[in-house]
């Protein structure tokens, strides 16, 4: 089976699937079904089209924009002709764009949209290889007098005149297509360093595909929305290669503003995400909470405590009483089942957490209200998942037990080794990072972890965000700044203390709950600055911060922090695309700042 | 793509489709003994985004009052295409294909989006109260076509997320936006804009402007618009007319607007 390629098992499921939808887009306020006999039609087109305009196996074509039909039908196209795909993230500066596109030596660029397409437009004369861009949606550059640039459409329909003259020209290059090839190309967003192009091939991907199923199994009648950035490796994972195998229905929302309506409706069964979203979620739920009628908050201080001993319970094999399942039954028809419907999680059958560690306080609380969110491990270089707990065998704080086909083990210093059919083929045109991180097909996660005594994975850290303090104790700053995250007037915490007598941390606050508190408490404020600068708020966080030190040992303790002035951002290279703090970077930036809190 | 091509459609099959042009000749108002415009004459060309600018009282919303048929001139002319429309009535000129939005946002505060630019399709739709009553047949084919047209505008405006929201519990700038789109269901082929950014912060501001020019360009519709902000007329403007206490003192392109000595006066004051 691991010899076929995603063209191939694309072009099995349309023979088996047909008529049946295979995705679905809200547009016009309505949801539009896209039966698998169209997305085939739709690629096969924009494949031929591709062609037409020079295309050659090995070629590299970026994608740049957000999650939409388009850009499958785009990805499995430059797949099927053999040639490399590589996704772009949307919300990248078009400096970031112009070193993909130059670093990844696209011939052709599919972008969505008008914004997209400006990017590419101020930095298309410094690209020598790129010769056309397609654009997806034409709004607002019809009127663009551009050689180089051309509509989705247009190429669909040049790719449809080809298919009319040689219809079988299309199969013979997807069977052309060989599970050693490259499949696509993925920048990782790097917290260090420029993004770095980490190639898998097909025999990658279905591998990763298959021993992921005999843990997670998931079936033509599941549905996902797709939410996250289409480019980061986990996302494609769940929208293209899964649905490749099994068949399950990708939903694309509307608009990001209409993303939580849009999921209520859709109601999926399948719910990738990542902590960042999870945590949004709390704190959105706690926030309203506390505005609620009377009754609902009563129920629900109430209720939750009974969910959380049933999740406990359950997670630990033992007995729920008799007593227990009455009161969790009352909870989940007045608590948890409209609040689980209203974030869209209703009929959600596997929550899977990943790209950052999940704190274990957001964990229990959603388990409490029947989610049970598991977090999985895993990085671009090994396609995706390396490990995902089985069933409802979920230990709060690890990541699971490691999938089939993966061999592992922990080198000396605690960094996570692994070799298998899923370990990427190298990062493209960069040899000295490749053999950094691949050493005898052992791939260098960089990541910190154990196994207890069950065989579940812990990960401790990033092997070089451990600090170590002055007196010599190793600390892993993730799940300290984690804790501090649960607070819902917390949004990013960066605990400070590599070589220093204590900790500390910059804080930034969650702006929207945070105003909403001062609102409440009649504090005036004008701006984020203004609100930070604020005595009354550093009391707040100050009570905050003292909770969350309760729970840790003294040496971990935060001893003094500091409010950051104005949010963190992508664009002054703070975060990175997928929203994790550059922490260098940062370090550098308030140096001043980080001294001021050691004097 | 869809929504040009429907608008395409629609704009062919409209019964008057006469020349977009507007030309106002030797505007005269007076309010009691106040002559709030004396002798403006200018012409918008088709397809244009003609600015009309000049400081607070100069005349501009009378001017726009004029066009749509609120006020009737003392004297003078204005032509659309071949036709002078003074003395027509407002919803005789809403006809004829003028549609505007307000300073102060004129909308139906108490029902959803859809609704008010439902009701901006108002002229499109034939059935009468007891076709309407039973919603079949026609009426229920005129419903969808109109709808349908509404969400396009919908998609158009990045509303989506609103369409059933009242609209009094939405922010300013977004009802900014709903204004516009129900001027838009209209199906104008003259677009009036009072100030459309007022009010607004810089990325609301920029996100109207971009909008304003995809109507342009997408939709092919002849704009006139008011706006304090000089940075936005400046820079999405073709041509500019400036007027002052009632007078016209300049025309032209953002560049010579902006290098013009009286316009510089009538801004910054004398010296």
């Amino acid at each position: 089976m691991t010899e076929l390629t995603l063209p191939r098992l694309f072009e099995h499921r349309v023979k088996e699937l047909g008529e049946d939808v295979a995705l679905r887009e809200k547009k016009k306020g309505l949801w539009r079904r896209i039966s698998w006999n169209e997305y085939y039609a739709h690629v096969r087109n924009f494949c031929l089209g591709l062609k037409s305009f020079g295309l050659q196996k090995g070629d590299r074509v970026s994608i740049l924009g957000d999650n939409c039909p388009e850009w499958l039908y785009a990805d499995l196209a430059v797949q099927a002709a053999g040639a490399i795909s590589v996704g772009v993230y949307p919300t990248n500066s078009y400096v970031q764009v112009k070193y993909i596109l130059d670093h990844s030596q696209s011939k052709l660029v599919i972008v969505k949209d008008q914004e997209q397409a400006d990017k590419v437009l101020m930095i298309k004369d410094q690209l020598p290889f790129l010769e056309r861009m397609i654009v997806i949606d034409m709004k607002g550059l019809r009127k663009y007098d551009e050689p180089m640039m051309l509509s989705f459409h247009e190429l669909e329909e040049i790719g449809e005149e080809v298919h009319e003259k040689s219809p079988s020209f299309f199969h013979e290059m997807t069977q052309a297509t060989g599970s050693q090839d490259l499949a696509i190309i993925v920048y990782t967003s790097g917290t260090t360093g420029p993004p770095k192009g980490a190639m898998l091939s097909h025999k990658n991907i279905t591998s990763v595909v298959d021993s992921f199923f005999q843990v997670l199994p998931i079936t033509q009648a599941d549905s996902l929305v797709s939410v996250l950035p289409l480019c980061h490796v986990a996302e494609r994972l769940f929208s293209l290669f899964i649905p490749m195998r099994s068949g399950c229905t990708i939903n694309f929302a509307e608009s990001i503003d209409t993303l939580q309506a849009d999921m209520a409706e859709i109601s999926p069964t399948i719910f990738l995400t990542v902590p960042r979203i999870l945590e949004k979620m709390h704190s959105a739920v706690t926030i309203k909470m506390q505005d609620a009628h009377p009754l609902k908050k009563w129920a629900y201080d109430r209720f939750l405590p009974v969910g959380q001993e049933v999740a406990e319970r359950r997670l630990s094999k033992q007995d729920i009483t008799l007593f227990l399942r009455v009161a969790y039954l009352l909870a989940y028809l007045f608590v948890f089942r409209p609040l689980r419907n209203r974030l869209g999680l209703l009929q959600v059958r596997e929550c899977v957490s990943g790209a950052a560690p999940l704190s274990k306080d957001i964990m229990k609380f959603f388990h409490s209200i029947g989610l049970m969110v598991k977090e999985a491990y895993g990085s671009t270089e090994c396609t995706g998942v390396f490990s995902v707990p089985k069933g409802d065998d979920i230990e709060i704080g690890t990541v699971g037990k490691p999938i089939p086909g993966w061999e592992y083990k922990i080198a000396g210093d605690g960094e996570i080794l692994m070799r298998g059919p899923a370990v990427f083929e190298g990062y493209f045109r960069d040899e000295k990072a490749t053999k950094q991180a691949k050493k005898e097909n052992w791939l260098y996660t960089g990541d910190i972890g154990e196994f207890d005594e069950k065989g579940n994975l812990k990960i401790t850290d990033r092997k070089k965000e451990i600090l170590i303090t002055a007196s010599g104790k190793n600390i892993a700053p993730s799940e300290i700044e984690n804790r501090l995250k649960f607070s819902p007037f917390i949004k990013e915490a960066i605990i400070i203390g590599d070589r220093r007598p204590y900790l500390a941390a910059l804080i930034q606050i969650d702006y929207d709950n945070v105003a909403d508190w001062a609102q409440k408490e009649g504090i005036p404020f004008t701006t984020f600055k203004n609100l930070s600068k604020n005595p009354e708020v550093y009391k707040l966080i100050q009570g905050e911060i003292d909770r969350a030190n309760k729970e840790l040992s003294r040496i971990e303790s935060i001893k003094k922090f500091i409010l950051l002035e104005k949010e963190l951002d992508r664009d002054d290279d703070e975060l990175t695309a997928t929203m994790k703090v550059r922490r260098e970077m940062i370090e550098k930036k308030y140096g001043d700042l980080i001294e001021g809190l050691y004097k | 793509m869809p929504i040009l091509n429907t608008i395409k459609e629609e704009r062919d099959g409209f019964p008057e489709a006469s020349m977009p042009k507007l030309e106002v000749k030797g505007l005269n108002i007076h309010f009691g003994g106040i002559k709030a415009l004396n002798g403006v004459s200018f012409s918008v060309g088709e397809n244009q985004l003609f600015g009309l600018i000049g400081p607070n009282g100069a005349g501009k919303t009378t001017v726009l009052n004029i066009i749509n048929g609120v006020y009737r001139p003392s004297s003078g002319n204005i032509f659309l295409g071949e036709k002078d429309i003074v003395g027509l009535k407002p919803h005789q000129i809403a006809e004829m294909g003028v549609a505007r939005t307000f300073q102060n946002i004129e909308l139906f505060k108490n029902i959803s989006v859809i609704d008010n630019l439902m009701l901006g399709r108002h002229q499109f739709i034939q059935s009468g109260i007891l076709r309407g009553s039973f919603y079949l047949g026609k009426c229920l084919k005129e419903e969808m076509v109109n709808r349908d047209r509404v969400e396009e505008i919908i998609e158009f405006l990045e509303i989506e997320a609103y369409r059933k929201k009242i609209v009094r519990t939405l922010p300013y700038g977004i009802q900014k936006r709903v204004e516009l789109g129900r001027a838009l269901s209209m199906e104008p082929k003259i677009l009036l804009l009072d100030e459309p950014c007022s009010g607004m912060n810089t990325e609301e501001t920029e996100d109207m402007a971009r909008f304003i020019l995809d109507i342009k360009e997408e939709m092919g519709i002849t704009l006139m618009m008011i706006e304090h902000n000089m940075e936005v007329v400046m820079d999405i403007a073709d041509r500019i007319c400036v007027i002052n206490f009632g007078m016209k003192i300049a025309e032209g392109n953002p560049g010579e607007i902006q290098n013009d000595p009286k316009v510089v006066q009538a801004y910054l004051g004398e010296d």
